[in-house]
Formats: C-alpha cells, sequence, structure tokens
C-alpha cells in the first residue's frame, strides 16, 4: 500500500500548488445520520428508564395497573441486603478479573516480545479465547473443564488424589473470574504487547550503553513507558468487565442465592425473572449512575491517554 | 548457555499457549465424539471421529438460528457501515469546534451498560410486535457497532496524506470522486478490519438477543444457552453446536488480528 501511495504522490503533487481551503460545508451534515440515530437508541431510552423507575409496573400483575411510586423502588432496592450483595460481587468480580488479567497480560506480552519459530501459530492461539462468545466459554468451563464427575478437574483430582471440589457450586465467584479471565488475557496481551515494541529502540540502546542490567533497563525504560498502555487495558478492561452476563447466565444463573450475581445479571432477574418494570429500571438507572461516575473519573485520564489522537 | 535458555524460554511459551488454547481444541474435538466416548475417564484424544453429531444437530434445525445470527450479524454491520464512515470522514477531514466532544459521546454510548436501556427498549418493542424478531437486533447492534465504526475509521483516516487530497483537488477531482478514488482505497485495509470487528462483536452478543428473543429470532449464543440447558448432558451433540456457534467468530479474529488492537482500544492503540 505504501508503494502505491508514494506512487500517486509522485504523479500529483507539484511543488507550489499547494490550496490551503477546506472542503465544502454541506459534507458536515454527513455527521447527524449517524448521532441522531445512536441517540434514539441508546439516549431516548435512558431517559425512558429514568421515567420507568418511579413507576410502581408490575407485568405479572396487570390488575394493578401502573401506578406512580415516587422514590419507592429505590428505597426498596436500597433497603434490600441482596443489593448489597451485588454490589460487592460486581466489585470484585470486575476487580479481580482486572488483577488477574493485567498480570497474566504482562506475563503473555513479555513471552511474546521475542522472534521465536512458530510466533504466528502462538499468537494465534492465545488470542481465540477473546472471540469465543461469552455464552460458550462459559459452557465449556462448566462441563469439560469443571464438571464434578466428567470433567478435568475431576480427572486431575482423582489422579493426584486431591479433594473433590464442584468449583462453581463452591466458589462461584471466584471460578467464574478466571473464566472471565481466560476470555480478557489476550485483549491486556496486545495492549501491552503493543506498548513493548513501541519502546524506542535509542532509548534502550542508551540505556545498554550506560550500563543498565535487565532489571534496570525494565524499572527506568519500560516501566513508564508502557504505564500508558497498562492504562488504556484497565480502563477499557474495566468498563467491559463490569457489563459480564453470559458467563454468568449459563453457569450458575447467579447463584446460588445471589452469591454470583452482578449488577447486570441483577436486572435481568428483576425485569425478565421478577417482571418489575419499575424495580428492574431503578436498578438500571443505579448502574448507569456509577458507570458515569467511574467514567468522569476515568476519562480525565482518559482524555490524556488518548490526546495522541485527539489533537 | 544463552541459546539454551532462548529454546526453553521458546518451549515454555508453547506450553503456555497449549493450555492456553486446550478449552477451545477440546471443545472443537468433542464434537466429533460418540458420546460415550466424550464423557470417557480419563479423558482420552484417541477415538473414532464420527458426523453422529452433526447430522443430528443440522435435522434439529440449528440451520435456522445459524441463519438469524449470520443475518442480523451482516445487516448491522452493513448499516454500521453506512452510518459511522461518513461521520468518521467528516470527524478526520474537517476541523469541527465540538469534534472532541462528539467522539467522546460515542465512546461514552458504547460504555453505557445495556443493563440501562434494556427495560424500555423491551416494552417499546413489545408495543411494536418487534419482540423476537430480527430487527430489533438488527437496529440496536447497529447503535452498538457505530461507534467503533467511528473511531477506527476515523483513526484510519487521519492517516490519509492531507497533500494527498489537495493535489487531487487541483488536478480538478470532484470531492466525490477524491473520497471514491484516492481515500477510500487508501482505508480499504482498515475498512475490512473494520467491518470484520463489527460482525465479531454482532455474532458473540448475548445479553439484547437472550432478553429480546424467544424462539424465532433467537441467535447462536441464545440457542446455545436454551441447549445447554435442555439437552446439556449429551456434552458431543453440544460441542457440535457449539463449534458451529463459534467458528466463524474465529475465523473472522484470525482473519483480523493486525487491527486487533486498534479495534479493541477503538484506535488508541495503534499496534
Amino acid at each position: 500500500m505504501m508503494q502505491e501511495l508514494t506512487e500517486i504522490q509522485k504523479v500529483n503533487m507539484e511543488p507550489g500548488v499547494m490550496v490551503n481551503k477546506s472542503f465544502a460545508p454541506p459534507v458536515r451534515r454527513l455527521l447527524w445520520p449517524s448521532i441522531i440515530f445512536v441517540a434514539l437508541i441508546t439516549q431516548i431510552p435512558f431517559l425512558i428508564t429514568i421515567y420507568y423507575s418511579f413507576q410502581d409496573w408490575n407485568l405479572m400483575r396487570p390488575d394493578k395497573g401502573i401506578t406512580f411510586a415516587g422514590i419507592r423502588n429505590y428505597s426498596k432496592i436500597l433497603l434490600d441486603a441482596a443489593f448489597y450483595e451485588v454490589l460487592w460481587n460486581t466489585f470484585v468480580l470486575t476487580g479481580g478479573t482486572l488483577v488477574i488479567c493485567l498480570v497474566m497480560g504482562l506475563f503473555f506480552s513479555f513471552l511474546m516480545n521475542r522472534d521465536f519459530f512458530g510466533k504466528g501459530i502462538v499468537r494465534t492461539m492465545l488470542v481465540s479465547p477473546f472471540f469465543i462468545m461469552p455464552a460458550v466459554a462459559g459452557i465449556v468451563w462448566k462441563t469439560m473443564l469443571l464438571n464434578p464427575s466428567f470433567g478435568f478437574t475431576a480427572y486431575f483430582a482423582s489422579v493426584f488424589r486431591f479433594p473433590l471440589i464442584d468449583w462453581l457450586a463452591s466458589y462461584p465467584l471466584t471460578t467464574i473470574m478466571f473464566m472471565i479471565a481466560w476470555q480478557w488475557i489476550p485483549f491486556f496481551m496486545l495492549i501491552l504487547l503493543a506498548g513493548l515494541q513501541s519502546v524506542p529502540d535509542d532509548v534502550m540502546e542508551a540505556a545498554h550503553l550506560d550500563g543498565a542490567n535487565a532489571l534496570q533497563r525494565f524499572y527506568n525504560v519500560i516501566f513508564p513507558h508502557l504505564l500508558k498502555y497498562v492504562e488504556v487495558a484497565v480502563l477499557l478492561g474495566l468498563i467491559f468487565i463490569m457489563q459480564t452476563f453470559g458467563e454468568i447466565y449459563v453457569t450458575t444463573a447467579g447463584g446460588p442465592g445471589f452469591a454470583s450475581t452482578n449488577l447486570p445479571y441483577f436486572v435481568y432477574r428483576v425485569g425478565f425473572q421478577g417482571w418489575d418494570v419499575g424495580g428492574a429500571s431503578a436498578v438500571g438507572v443505579i448502574i448507569v449512575i456509577i458507570t458515569i461516575a467511574l467514567m468522569t473519573v476515568l476519562f480525565k485520564f482518559l482524555r490524556k491517554t488518548f490526546q495522541g489522537e485527539l489533537s | 548457555m544463552k541459546k539454551l535458555s532462548a529454546v526453553l524460554v521458546t518451549l515454555f511459551t508453547y506450553v503456555v499457549a497449549v493450555l492456553y488454547f486446550y478449552p477451545v481444541f477440546w471443545m472443537l474435538i468433542t464434537g466429533f465424539k460418540k458420546e460415550g466416548d466424550a464423557v470417557q475417564m480419563p479423558p482420552s484424544l484417541f477415538f473414532n471421529p464420527t458426523k453422529e453429531n452433526y447430522q443430528l444437530i443440522w435435522d434439529s434445525g440449528v440451520v435456522s438460528f445459524f441463519s438469524n445470527s449470520a443475518v442480523v450479524t451482516l445487516t448491522s454491520t452493513l448499516f454500521a457501515l453506512l452510518l459511522g464512515v461518513p461521520a468518521a470522514y467528516v470527524l478526520a477531514m474537517f476541523k469541527l469546534k465540538k469534534a472532541e466532544d462528539i467522539l467522546f459521546w460515542f465512546i461514552s454510548t458504547k460504555f453505557l451498560p445495556a443493563a440501562g436501556i434494556i427495560i424500555p427498549i423491551y416494552m417499546l418493542f413489545k408495543e411494536l410486535q418487534l419482540l423476537d424478531s430480527l430487527w430489533a437486533l438488527i437496529l440496536l447492534y447497529t447503535a452498538m457497532n457505530v461507534p467503533l465504526v467511528v473511531w477506527m475509521m476515523r483513526s484510519f483516516f487521519k492517516e490519509v496524506p492531507h497533500e494527498l487530497l489537495e493535489a487531487s483537488r487541483v488536478d480538478g477531482a470532484s470531492d466525490i470522486r477524491t473520497f471514491f478514488q484516492i481515500t477510500l482505497p487508501l482505508v480499504r485495509p482498515g475498512l475490512i478490519s473494520t467491518a470484520l470487528l463489527s460482525l465479531i462483536f454482532a455474532w458473540n452478543e448475548f445479553f439484547l438477543a437472550v432478553s429480546l428473543t424467544a424462539t424465532s429470532a433467537a441467535t447462536m449464543p441464545v440457542h446455545m444457552a436454551s441447549f445447554m440447558t435442555q439437552q446439556g448432558l449429551f456434552w458431543a451433540k453440544m460441542s457440535s453446536v457449539a463449534s458451529i456457534a463459534v467458528v466463524p467468530a474465529l475465523l473472522l479474529g484470525w482473519f483480523t488480528q493486525k487491527q486487533l488492537v486498534r479495534g479493541m482500544t477503538m484506535g488508541a492503540v495503534k499496534g
């Protein structure tokens, strides 16, 4: 492509005929369809969610109709012990997964940041779990790996005479954490690998010449450079991992009790199992408020991080 | 000595990669096992492969779920490109006062959890009789992927050398001609990987699909979940359905590896 590009440049570039005028303004209207469409699908419904959250409305009780509830939906949720369990689960699940992903992603990116035979295939194998749909990832883990009678863990437990553990039943949240990490480590690996590969050669060389050993080079050159990439990975990972749903749906359905229910799954339970429109909307509003709060804090960093892209 | 340690690290890397990929690999081969072999203890790599499972699930109508997924995925990606590419073009090529705000607005819609809008969307589609219809998912997936297209394509458009466009103008080409003959061919690789990523995300989406479809518009992920509850004990059969569900996204993902980082970070990291 570069070849092609320079060819065109050669043909078309004549010195001294640079016109510094921008294109005709009507083109800018091309922005509007996308903005209007996205606003219509994502923003308006949210406003309606807010409205619903103040209504007493249960689809299972059509006889009761729809009445104004005031803040009753909110007070009910905020007084419900299950809600705090769910909140804590979301925090643990997201935070724990992020830590695992960061450590393992860093580890993988170091393994991949060298030349060796078959690198392409290894990379493909390591990246693959990211493309497995959450529903299937959950199923594969639940059956083939963790099934207490026929799964791999059962097999290893019997070979090494470990006590047999039904992981999903005994440690649902931790198990799901590793399941999600399996899918998201590739994401971290690729971003961090991009960071490692963009460490400027001349700086590394200078460090070499100054007699810095491997550890010093890592601490003083690579690490500061990598921080920006860590930031991007953690920010995006945080937002996406917080929304985990499919893995929970197919493995534990949020149970036992609420032990593995996170916020998105809570909305599903209240809305589509309890058919409580008002209550589910209120939880939805709370999730969005938490996300916005996180985003405003993070966007300050994000804007800085994405700056290169935004100038 | 140094060479030896390099070989050892490489071997170690192979082991890590094999272990990491193992669940996927195991699923793919279990799809070709007989039910008895699938739950054999100890798990065995050696067995007589059979097409029986694929025959069975083919007869049970997996095709309709697969085609639902295909229609929804392809259509929504096409729409997302039609809406997103022009916007990305404008944002990349012109100095707009609000450009930064618009971009961050787009990214924030992608970050907002779907759980925050699912209830009214459900009620609205119920009212419009669009529940369990492909259109419901097409609309939502389009909206889900427009921000991705805008951000990614903008980063590709920005790499087109400005001098080139000006030269083309000076040569008397119209804006439209410049776009189709110079800009578009230059960003084509980017356009392709943007489309592939959009396809992957739509193909794998689960939350909206499971909330808004039941049987007639169910996509592969939804079918997987209900298959699991109904016939979860038939591992071999389930593995073959799961393989069918997973392979398209895997293949697309392998093709798009080069631009993957840029896509996943909305263009922030070039990779």
